[in-house]
């Protein structure tokens, strides 16, 4: 048995270390060509850095030497001015005012970005105002702005979900080339390469932060005796290992129950967080429900592209909410009250539970925050498969010969940067905003962010070289192991891609709203599915159904 | 007290002052000149916005000065015009004035969009749908498991008021370090809303190291869960709302304890009653007014009750917490949903209206007959 | 007032005339008091020491220090404001003094624009006979009332109109404004109150010696009321401070103030528990402060009708 575990691990080492090499490889070749060049710039891109520079800022404050302070944040941002300094004189912009509307998120996002863009209004000579909103408050404070025609401010930090909403209602300003080349937007991981980011062919986005949904687990479950000895003890099938398919998820999950976890106290599987969290929260049960709702041969999976009739209660979906409903019993007290949030940081994070499906920041907090104390034994990859999965257009349940069925979830996409179409009117403020907005996005200066706490992960191919995190610090294991999973979703082929159609909030509250009903015991599964479809329906007729079908598709790109 | 003010009014004899026609004629033309202004003002702005003339002023603010101005001419014109039934109109108006200028737009603004299918994301906009909304909201299960969570609600305000009481008591003993005893039990007021969700619900009742969950363990509870059960959870959000607000309550009524007269007390103390009789013979009874404002005053509060639910429970487990006003947040916040969510305020605005206005005629009927 | 509160005491005291009953009634008094300030404290108590806790002692629930944990300024440098970093460049410090002034003035200016036109609506009220159309004292009265009523989520868009074509958006006027139509209602029901308990004859004498109504206000009656009004400024300052919903509607860059900072300290990667303690801690500081400094007149302020 032992043998097999150690078997299994090697195998999905080797084929994570084989994406991996091709990556670091590809950004080396990039690297290389620059140096030959003999300029800070690649052939490429005019945005690549040297490597010398980005070991540099690596070693700001570097890891282990606690929060990054405002002075290493204004240090970073005047570093990485090469790329601004290339397409902007000095003073240039003396005299433009631009507004600024992102997050305070944990007085970092904004914050942050003051920092970085001080040394940035220093030498262009622009202002920046700031509009710092609590997370909670976003969501409604920009759609309230863009429905009462109060759009107050020139650039906007901005989720992807939200394109429909912005974008698609023409308020945001395109993409100049030259931006484009600054950023090096070659760079970007697959899935945030076009369509993502674009609208009718245009190109929209800056993106800041990649986001997907990959799977957090215990190592030290699943490398102790004892549970092994359990595991083989109640005659389950199939080696003690960390579960690769949601069938098996199930069934750790339910085996645990009253089991003792390694560090003592309970022992529990898989967490769901059963409580909303702003829409968010449903995020969850599409990180249970895409393997098998997304079908290899079909790019859609929440909606009917033809006529954005839900399949939310498809028996797809009814199974993902039936596996919640069954783990239930298995899940800590308390449960039913438990958002996301405090199932990653407060239980998960504090050593309560062994599994779970989270954004990049739970690896990155893992190690880094001081309320971890996980960070020696948590272990990451794609999320789990299924054994079968379902076809939407015949109706039937496959098995796909290639094996399992995986779909990663690429759920929120992550922070972006756009710049409104109020500034197109004045050049001057134009180029400003621009410039500002390709500083934040620089391919140097997301280094720093994915590396050190400011709430973004990485999202660019350069990112996943392991030799210049190690350098800066890290463990070479346990980054691999974190990078690699990130980098197999980001790159997975069968990868379940957020709709970015307007008002996509509303169904995913809305839908939070019907299963805070099903998990509290209401409603079955398959009632609590179709409530939640009539509610979608409604949705999409007050938005407009040929609109959202014409947008489903294009954020499909169909 | 309150209940002694009809009283009063008759006591106080009101002679009009003689005023000559041609002052009272000044007043009105002074008030209609200054309307007219603002009329003026108004239909120019409108003329301007909707591109039917091209000069105009960039944004309202003119016409709000300009009824600033009528407001004041107002003033001066009951004065000149009234004399001192003018001067003593002058003491409403301002606050009349105000509230109508502040409210006055959005309400109207609101019973138009309560028939609309206003949603923010929508490409068409809003479309009037008459009484579509209504119709919804009468089948819609959250708001009717959102009003039966509200009369549970409302009523834990009178278990919040016999603690509130019973404080007010304490604190009107004899007692030593007065002054501390009463900073301390009004400190849980000044507390925000958000803090107190994140402090209390989140942290001190966590069920697994909150200190709440630590010392219902050491009182035998094995496995504390304070939002899972609908009961339970619906109780700790009672208390944790009635921890912020009993101090409110607490302060009407001490006030209206240290406002007793003292010749009643004198007399039941030589009727010999017990301390209890006293309570409900003579306390009880004379506290009835403040009593009445300050149940009236927190059940409005409470019937308000969001921001707590929003954060510990987002109305959870399976709506068990869920109160009116936090289901309009998810409906009109999250959802943009503005049209129904609106007409689902309308309609709760209506509801508590009337339900106010049973109380403040029950109260007061009561008062009559007990005092 | 203690003298008052004494002679209750003896009062009490002579009815019971057994000694011990009265022992035993002090033990239950104060064991009452203080176990009522432990809930009312603890968890200030607990907010507090949060702010100098890490995160592993805020999810362990530790909580006497030094004992359980070992206190450290961490919530306070993550604001800028510990003795390590106060006078180092912070933005967060920045953001945190400017939205502390901000808040001050607007709720201070909110509450000032209250009393002021809410009392004389009170005293109007409670004195004269009004008719407005069909609108009778107790008429107006309500009318004033359900002004508190209205959820106020409801009133976001039709307000968000209203201030961009005033130019109100994003200005400490326009928020003023908002606040004091919120805290109106209240200021003139206790206000009302409190003037109903003022015997009518006081005013009749002052107008009897040549004053006029508003003479007789500003000179007899507000001097008597003014601890009342004391008392539902505080009550209005409390209620203005913590103002979340509006605030975060309605301002942008200028008029930011606090509440909005306290809840950004949750968002997509938990919470910072020690920064929202610091900032709930700094937060309460001024109301309690003026509670205390404002104390007495809360009591007397509404216990008015002793003169009687």
């Amino acid at each position: 048995m032992r043998k097999e575990i150690y078997e299994a691990i090697m195998r999905r080492q080797a084929s994570r270390r084989s994406v991996l090499k091709g990556m670091a490889g590809a950004s080396a070749t990039a690297m290389a060509s620059g140096s030959i060049l003999g300029a800070m710039t690649s052939s490429a891109s005019a945005a690549s850095g040297s490597a010398a520079l980005r070991a540099e800022l690596l070693k700001i404050p570097g890891v282990g030497m606690g929060s990054p302070t405002d002075a290493d944040w204004q240090k970073v941002g005047a570093l990485t001015l090469g790329p601004t300094k290339e397409n902007v004189a000095e003073g240039e912009f003396a005299g433009v005012e631009l507004t600024f509307m992102g997050l305070n998120n944990q007085n970092l996002h904004n914050l942050l970005f003051r920092g970085f863009l001080k040394p940035w209004e220093e030498y262009t000579g622009a202002k920046i105002n700031w509009i710092d909103l609590a997370q909670a408050d976003y969501n409604a404070r920009l759609q309230q702005s863009i429905a009462t025609g109060t759009v107050d401010f020139d650039i906007i930090e901005m989720g992807a979900p939200f394109e429909g909403d912005v974008t698609g209602k023409g308020l945001a300003s395109e993409m100049p080339d030259w931006v484009r080349k600054q950023i090096d937007m070659d760079d970007y991981v697959g899935y945030l390469q076009a369509p993502v980011g674009t609208w009718d062919g245009k190109t929209y986005r800056i993106s800041i932060d990649g986001d997907c949904h990959n799977f957090n687990y215990r190592t030290d479950y699943f490398e102790s005796k004892e549970l092994a000895d359990a595991w083989a003890a109640e005659g389950h099938e199939g080696p003690w290992e960390v579960p690769t398919t949601w069938q098996k998820v199930q069934e750790v999950t339910k085996f645990l129950k009253g089991k003792k976890d390694p560090f003592g106290g309970d022992a529990y599987g898989y967490l769901d967080p059963l409580k909303g969290w702003g829409g968010f929260g449903f995020y969850f049960l599409g990180s249970r429900a895409t393997a098998y709702a997304k079908h290899p041969d079909d790019p859609a999976f929440l909606f009917d592209p033809d006529t954005m009739k839900p399949r939310i209660n498809n028996p797809a979906w009814v199974r993902a909410i039936q596996d919640v409903l069954d783990a239930i019993d298995s899940q800590p007290p308390d449960q039913l009250n438990a958002d996301p949030g405090t199932t990653g940081f407060q239980q998960f994070l504090a050593g309560t539970g062994s599994m779970l499906s989270w954004w990049g920041d739970i690896g990155s907090n893992a190690k880094t925050s001081d309320g971890s104390v996980v960070g020696d034994v948590v272990g990451f990859s794609i999320l789990p498969g299924s054994d079968d999965v379902y076809n939407s257009k015949t109706g039937k349940w496959e098995t796909l010969p290639s094996g399992p069925n995986y779909a990663p979830n690429m759920a929120y996409l992550g922070w972006g940067v756009y710049v409104m179409a109020r500034v197109d009117s004045d050049s001057k403020k134009h180029k400003a905003a621009w410039s500002a907005a390709a500083h934040l996005g620089g391919k140097d200066i997301s280094l720093w962010a994915a590396a050190y706490p400011s709430g973004f992960q990485p999202y660019r191919n350069s990112h996943f070289n392991i030799d210049e995190w190690v350098a800066a610090g890290y463990d070479r294991a346990f980054i691999e192991d974190y990078l690699s999973s990130e980098a197999d979703s980001y790159n997975h082929p069968n990868a379940a891609i957020e709709p970015r159609i307007p008002g996509i909030f509303q169904y995913y509250s809305v839908a939070e709203d019907e299963l805070a009903k099903i998990y509290a015991g209401q409603y079955d599964a398959q009632t609590g599915a179709d409530n939640i479809a009539a509610a979608w329906e409604k949705i999409t007729d007050q938005i407009g159904r040929e609109q959202q079908i014409k947008l489903y598709k294009a954020s499909l790109g169909l | 007290m309150s209940s002694n003010a009809p009283s009063f009014d008759d006591d106080f004899e009101f002679i009009p002052d003689q005023i000559t026609e041609s002052r009272r004629r000044a007043g009105k033309l002074l008030v209609r000149v200054f309307f007219a202004l603002f009329v003026g003002i108004f239909a120019l702005q409108i003329l301007y916005k909707t591109s039917m003339i091209g000069f105009g002023f960039e944004n309202w603010r003119p016409v709000l000065y300009a009824y600033l101005a009528w407001a004041v001419a107002i003033g001066v014109g009951q004065v000149i015009s009234r004399g001192e039934a003018g001067y003593r109109a002058l003491f409403v108006l301002p606050a009349v004035m105000f509230v109508i200028s502040v409210v006055i737009v959005p309400t109207l603004f609101g019973l138009v969009i309560a028939f609309t299918d206003y949603n923010l994301a929508s490409f068409e906009g809003q479309k009037f749908n008459g009484f579509d909304n209504i119709v919804q909201l009468v089948q819609d299960d959250f708001f009717w498991n959102a009003m039966r969570n509200m009369v549970f609600y409302v009523l834990a305000v009178f278990v919040e008021y016999a603690i509130a009481f019973g404080l007010a008591l304490l604190l009107n003993a004899d007692i030593k370090a007065r002054k501390f005893f009463r900073v301390a039990f009004l400190l849980p007021f000044m507390l925000s809303p958000v803090a107190v969700s994140w402090m209390i619900g989140k942290s001190l009742m966590e069920n697994r190291f909150g200190p709440v969950a630590r010392l219902a363990r050491n009182l035998g509870w094995d496995s504390p869960a304070f939002f899972t059960n609908p009961w339970i959870a619906r109780i700790s959000i009672e208390i944790m709302d009635a921890w912020v607000s009993i101090p409110f309550i607490m302060i009407l009524l001490l006030a209206g304890l240290q406002a007793m007269p003292r010749d009643v007390i004198e007399a039941a103390k030589v009727d010999g009653a017990n301390p209890w009789q006293n309570f409900w013979k003579i306390t009880f009874p004379l506290m009835l007014p403040v009593s009445a404002t300050a149940i009236v005053l927190r059940i409005i509060f409470k019937l308000k009750l969001a921001d707590i639910v929003i954060n510990v429970t987002s109305g959870g487990p399976g709506g068990a917490t869920d109160t009116l006003s936090s289901f309009i947040f998810r409906e009109y916040r999250d959802r943009s949903n503005v049209g129904y969510g609106t007409m689902i305020a309308i309609v709760y605005l209506i509801t508590i209206i009337i339900f106010i206005t049973l109380l403040l005629g029950f109260v007061s009927k009561r008062m009559q007959k007990m005092t | 007032m203690t003298s008052k509160a004494e002679e209750a005491g003896n009062f009490e005291h002579d009815e019971n005339r057994f000694r011990l009953l009265t022992i035993l009634s002090r033990v239950l008094i104060y064991s009452l008091l203080f176990f009522w300030v432990f809930v009312s404290l603890f968890p200030i108590f607990w907010t507090l020491t949060t702010s100098f806790k890490t995160a592993v002692d805020v999810t362990r629930g530790h909580i006497i220090p030094w004992v359980e944990f070992q206190p450290s300024w961490k919530g306070f440098r993550s604001l800028g404001l510990s003795p390590d970093t106060i006078w180092a460049t912070s933005t967060v410090r920045d953001e945190f003094l400017k939205r502390f002034t901000n808040s001050v003035i607007t709720s201070i200016g909110a509450s000032t624009l209250a009393i002021l036109i809410g009392s004389l609506a009170a005293y109007g009220l409670s004195r004269f006979q009004y008719r407005f159309g069909f609108m009778r004292n107790k008429d107006i009265s309500f009318f004033f009332l359900s002004q508190l009523i209205l959820p106020p989520v409801v009133l976001a868009l039709p307000f968000l109109i209203l201030y961009k074509e005033l130019a109100l958006l994003d200005t400490t006027l326009g928020l003023i404004f908002l606040y004091t139509l919120t805290v109106l209602p209240i200021v003139i029901w206790i206000m009302r109150d409190q003037f109903d308990t003022i015997p009518a004859e006081l005013d009749e004498a002052a107008q009897v010696d040549g004053l006029s109504s508003w003479g007789a206000f500003f000179r007899v009656i507000l001097p008597i009321a003014l601890p009342g009004m004391v008392a539902s400024f505080i009550l209005s300052l409390i209620l203005t401070w913590n103002e979340y919903f509006f605030a975060a509607l309605l301002t942008s860059s200028e008029a930011k103030t606090l509440p909005v900072m306290v809840a950004s300290q949750t968002g997509s990667q938990g919470i910072n528990w020690w920064s929202m303690a610091a900032l709930s801690t700094m937060a309460i500081m001024p109301l309690v402060i003026i509670g205390i400094a404002l104390e007495k007149y809360i009591i007397k302020g509404m216990s008015a009708g002793s003169v009687k």
